[in-house]
């Protein structure tokens, strides 16, 4: 875990040296995304969420969560704060329209067996779509950051992550620890295509 | 003094963030699926929730009746749900899934949206009468005095009526506010999930006296209202109704009701019946269709009626005069979707309705795509010109339908 959070840390300062040096930015712009997750929303931080090729909706749905405070985070509910309905629109639109790069993470072997199975099962691809790929509200979890994903799942099913619909908190109710673990390893190493 | 009210702010702020710890069980819109339909894709539309910008929406896929226009009038009022209309001009908009209410101010031409209210507990219904703003919150009704004096420094509200949400719902606990010709506040309180017997107040039609705080059952056996309005000729309160989900595309419909504003409390039978004329699969057993009021009218399958509203505006052609108009949110359990849209529904001399025909169409694009539709109507709102005003919450966009010129 020590890496990943200080890499963590490492974009975190990139991000805010970016804020105060670049000449007044507006807060919608995409590079300051880019800083954690990626150039063209493309994270190469298994903590950070890629943000590419995710439905529209479902990023201008998160950042409203942000700044609201349903979803709270140190590093993205400041971001959030600052952005209008408007400036979050830009970037859902901006974001949705970048394509996935093919994930670097690779699935254990038992894991991508089991995968799908598991998927069907507790109902991922119900919602998720067919692929994974998402839809409205729904995000893209084919290739999405292997700890990101079993962050998210373990808050789910400890009722701390807020979801708009309750759908995630009701459905991670019913996943083992070690589920959580075989879906975030399967998912990560899903193509997007 | 400051520090006080800074204290009172928020503990009334409190609760709402409370809510944020999800529950653990399903969303009350999967209650009643029979094991069949465990796999079925039919999911509820969520909508934008940081809105649409009206120039990025295809507009001109909208139809109206030859004579009649209709534009995007303001955008930019995220979840867009009831309307109001103010003494001097204010339309007032409310939030269901969010806690805002918003004004907007007509400055000949050009619209300025204030929120004027935030942090409320799902302030879906409101409305205006004698300087004031009644606000529904899915538990409490607020009274906003002299509102169109103070937009920008409402104050604190006064409690009409409390604790109407005991149990905190796990569904339907938004509500719909109507003030009746009697002086009373109308409101629904919806069955708490799909297919559930409901407790002692839920599930019904109730009034408040504004001044009192004392209630009266009008209606009961309603699974959930979401559009309450009056007959001027008669004063018959008319209310929408929405059927239970997955027990079918067709079944049971979506209904229209009317009641006297001087009747016996009338039931009309949810859950054990529906629509007047289905048994319930799963309560239906215990007591018969006969026992039950029955609907005005069969609306449809999961057409999801909303906001209604009588015609007596001047700007209309006098055939419109008292008519009905009916905001149809849309389906989304139903393999082919339908609505989307705005119906006009004709109430003859005796107060009885007509088959109800398209007014504004055009949301619905692909009955089987998902989702279906760009837009879904909430409520109309009739403006002092006879102009008409229909909210969208999926865009968070309120459009005006005009006729003539």
């Amino acid at each position: 875990m020590g890496r990943p959070q200080l890499e963590n840390a490492a974009t975190f300062l990139a991000a805010f040296l970016f804020l105060i040096s670049a000449p007044p930015a507006r807060a919608a712009d995409p590079n300051l995304c880019a800083a954690c997750h990626g150039e063209n929303g493309n994270s190469a931080n298994p903590a950070v969420p890629s943000l590419a090729q995710q439905p529209a909706q479902f990023i201008s749905t998160a950042l409203f969560m942000f700044r609201e405070g349903n979803r709270k985070d140190p590093q993205m509910s400041p971001m959030a704060e600052k952005l209008s309905n408007a400036e979050m629109n830009e970037l859902a639109a901006y974001f949705s329209k970048q394509k996935a790069d093919a994930p670097k993470h690779k699935s254990k072997q038992e894991n991508a067996a089991a995968g799908p199975g598991l998927a069907k099962k507790f109902n991922c691809s119900q919602c998720h779509g067919p692929q994974l790929l998402g839809q409205q509200h729904i995000p893209r979890i084919a290739g999405q950051q292997y700890e990101y994903v079993l962050a998210q799942l373990k808050a789910f099913k400890a009722q701390t992550r807020a979801d708009i619909d309750g759908n995630m908190t009701s459905a991670a109710q019913r996943l083992s620890p070690q589920e959580i673990e075989v879906l975030a390893d399967y998912l990560a190493g899903l193509g997007a295509q | 003094m400051k520090l006080t009210a800074t204290l009172i702010a928020a503990a009334l702020a409190a609760p709402a963030f409370a809510q944020d710890k999800p529950a653990a069980e399903a969303p009350s819109w999967h209650g009643g699926k029979p094991p069949a339909m465990a796999e079925s894709t039919l999911h509820p539309f969520a909508p934008h929730m940081t809105g649409r910008a009206a120039k990025d929406l295809p507009l001109n896929t909208l139809k109206v009746p030859a004579g009649f226009k209709v534009e995007a009038w303001v955008d930019g009022i995220p979840e867009a749900r009831s309307l109001a209309l103010g003494d001097n001009g204010t339309v007032f908009v409310s939030n269901r899934n969010a806690k805002n209410v918003y004004a907007v101010i007509d400055k000949g031409g050009k619209r300025e949206v204030k929120t004027i209210l935030k942090g409320l507990d799902s302030p879906n219904g409101i409305v205006f009468n004698k300087g004031t703003l009644y606000v529904a919150e899915r538990g409490r009704i607020l009274r906003y005095d002299g509102i169109e004096g103070k937009l920008d420094n409402p104050g604190e509200p006064k409690v009409v009526v409390d604790k109407l949400d005991p149990n905190r719902q796990a569904g339907h606990f938004w509500k719909y506010l109507a003030m009746g010709p009697d002086g009373k506040l109308y409101f629904n309180i919806g069955a708490p999930g799909n297919i559930v017997m409901p407790t002692y107040m839920e599930a019904s039609i109730m009034r408040v006296d504004p001044n009192k705080g004392t209630l009266e059952t009008v209606a009961q056996g309603v699974r959930n209202s979401v559009g309450i309005a009056f007959n001027p000729k008669n004063k018959d309160v008319w209310f929408t109704n929405h059927g239970r989900d997955w027990a079918g595309n067709d079944v049971p419909n979506d209904t229209l009701h009317r009641v006297p504003i001087k009747s016996t409390v009338p039931n009309f039978g949810y859950p054990f019946c529906h629509q007047g004329n289905v048994q319930d699969p799963d309560y239906g057993k215990y007591h018969s269709c006969a026992e039950f009021a029955k609907p005005a009218l069969l609306l449809g399958a999961h057409i999801a009626p909303l906001g209604l509203k009588f015609y007596n505006g001047k700007m209309f052609p006098a055939e419109y005069q008292n008519n009905i108009f009916i905001a149809m949110h849309g389906s989304w359990n139903r393999e082919i979707k339908q609505g989307y849209n705005v119906m006009r529904v004709k109430v003859d001399e005796k107060g009885n309705a007509s088959r109800p025909e398209p007014f504004l169409t055009g949301f619905l694009q692909d009955e089987k795509a998902d989702p279906p539709m760009w837009g879904r109507p909430v409520d109309i709102l009739v403006l002092k010109d006879g102009s008409m005003l229909v909210s969208d919450d999926y865009n968070g966009v309120i459009y005006r339908i005009t006729h003539g010129k």
